[in-house]
């Protein structure tokens, strides 16, 4: 009898398998919510054509070690791309990062950068996170539109989990102040009307530039060369042609 | 490569896998090998994962949506639970009277074992509860938004599983349903957690 009932176990345990390869959804497990991460901003619908990723902003996970907002992944290469008009939050110098998980994963770090610099690591060593997960990070002395690289390593896998998070760091620019107050006090508001961009504001898609207004970007100070709406894509260490640092 | 709850199923214990296997028998071979034929069967073993998966998740939802609809202070908070709440209950109806009409029972796991082998990594633990049940004020509103996010985008992940391999066309089309209006609610509650 057990050899008669184990051939069909078998067969059935092969087609489960292969059933199980073929529809299995992603794995899942988390993402930064706010302010929103680059596949929040998808997700929300606050920027379009981001392809699947609107479904799963949890399923960015890819082997440890990537500076890439993607995790350098085969999938999700639109979070890569910084000619997207990512909405920019406006924060203090300090920020609040609240993630949303889908799964509770032994962890072992969550790690915060800057381009090359770590502004933060948190040692969870190997415990599950709770209901919620937030950080608490000093953006140290970034000013301006910066792209944050959030990194949640996982204690017993080989992955992390990737959020890109765009922030417009100090409240310059024309964008809204946040709702809540940030726990340092900010820079004095600038005192000039923000129709023509302020000297030393941080640069901004969208706002038209007249030739001699300077702007910050990435910690440095530009002057336009050439009158223009800005795009994404022509930040001005991109666009020597509009911008020339000074 | 990750401990998926879907690949989970694959090594975890026994009941939900075998009960699914026998789904799949009797979706894949019914009535090829037995003399008297069944009717050829008009769902496959992701129906019954789907409507079992989902019960359960509304099963666990409820527990979060039930006190935000009371206690939530933004009002915004009360009326997405709140319809949600109406929305799951109409949804896990008609799971379950397909379920019993496929003589499949409405759980896999009737003794909750089958997600211990990965630790409910997926799922809303007691202590996740406990933990809304305890906050108060702003953190008792932000603390049901965070777990709403995530319950509501593996809600999502179930019905996208049954959309690309489900078999049943009914369970399908609800399926997409699921998806477009758990979407909706993502976006809303992203709105206010931002």
């Amino acid at each position: 009898m057990r050899r008669r009932i184990a051939l069909p176990l078998l067969s059935a345990a092969t087609i489960g398998a292969s059933f199980f390869v073929a529809v299995a959804p992603a794995s899942a497990h988390g993402y930064i919510s706010s302010p929103p991460s680059r596949q929040a901003n998808c997700a929300s619908g606050a920027v379009a054509n981001c392809g699947d990723i609107i479904y799963e902003p949890q399923s960015v996970e890819a082997p440890k070690g990537s500076m890439q907002c993607n995790g350098g992944g085969s999938r999700f290469a639109v979070l890569n791309d910084n000619g997207k008009n990512w909405p920019a939050a406006s924060v203090g110098r300090t920020v609040t990062f609240n993630w949303v998980l889908t799964a509770r994963h032994a962890t072992s770090t969550w790690e915060y950068f800057i381009g090359n610099t770590r502004l933060a690591s948190f040692n969870d060593g190997g415990a599950q996170p709770g209901a919620t997960k937030s950080h608490t990070v000093s953006m140290g002395s970034f000013s301006g539109r910066q792209t944050l690289l959030a990194r949640w390593n996982i204690a017993d896998t080989v992955n992390a989990f990737y959020a890109c998070v765009d922030l417009n760091i100090g409240g310059g620019g024309t964008q809204p102040p946040p709702t809540t107050p940030p726990t340092t006090p900010p820079n004095p508001p600038p005192t000039t009307p923000p129709t023509t961009p302020p000297a030393g504001g941080t640069w901004q898609a969208g706002t038209a530039y007249a030739v001699g207004s300077t702007v910050t970007y990435g910690g440095a100070t530009y002057r336009c060369r050439q009158a223009h709406t800005a795009l994404a894509g022509w930040e001005p260490p991109n666009v020597p042609a509009l911008w020339e640092r000074i | 490569m990750t401990p998926g709850r879907v690949h989970g199923h694959r090594r975890g214990p026994a009941p939900r896998v075998v009960a699914l296997l026998l789904a799949l028998l009797l979706a894949g071979c019914g009535g090829a090998a037995t003399p008297e034929p069944a009717p050829a069967a008009a769902y496959n073993g992701t129906d019954v994962m789907f409507l079992q998966m989902s019960l359960e998740y509304i099963a666990q939802g409820d527990r979060v949506v039930s006190p935000a609809a009371r206690r939530a202070a933004d009002p915004r908070i009360r009326a997405l639970a709140t319809e949600l709440g109406g929305q799951w209950a109409a949804e896990a109806a008609t799971m379950r009277r397909w379920l019993t009409g496929w003589q499949q029972p409405a759980s896999a796991d009737p003794d909750a074992g089958a997600h211990a082998g990965h630790g409910d990594l997926h799922s809303l633990r007691p202590s996740d509860i406990a933990e809304l049940t305890a906050a108060k004020g702003g953190d008792f509103d932000r603390t049901a938004v965070s777990l709403l996010l995530g319950h509501l985008h593996n809600c999502v992940e179930v019905a996208r599983m049954e959309s690309a391999g489900g078999r049943y066309p009914p369970a399908r089309d609800l399926a997409g349903r699921m998806t477009v209006a758990r979407q909706s609610q993502i976006q809303r509650l992203l709105g206010l957690a931002a």
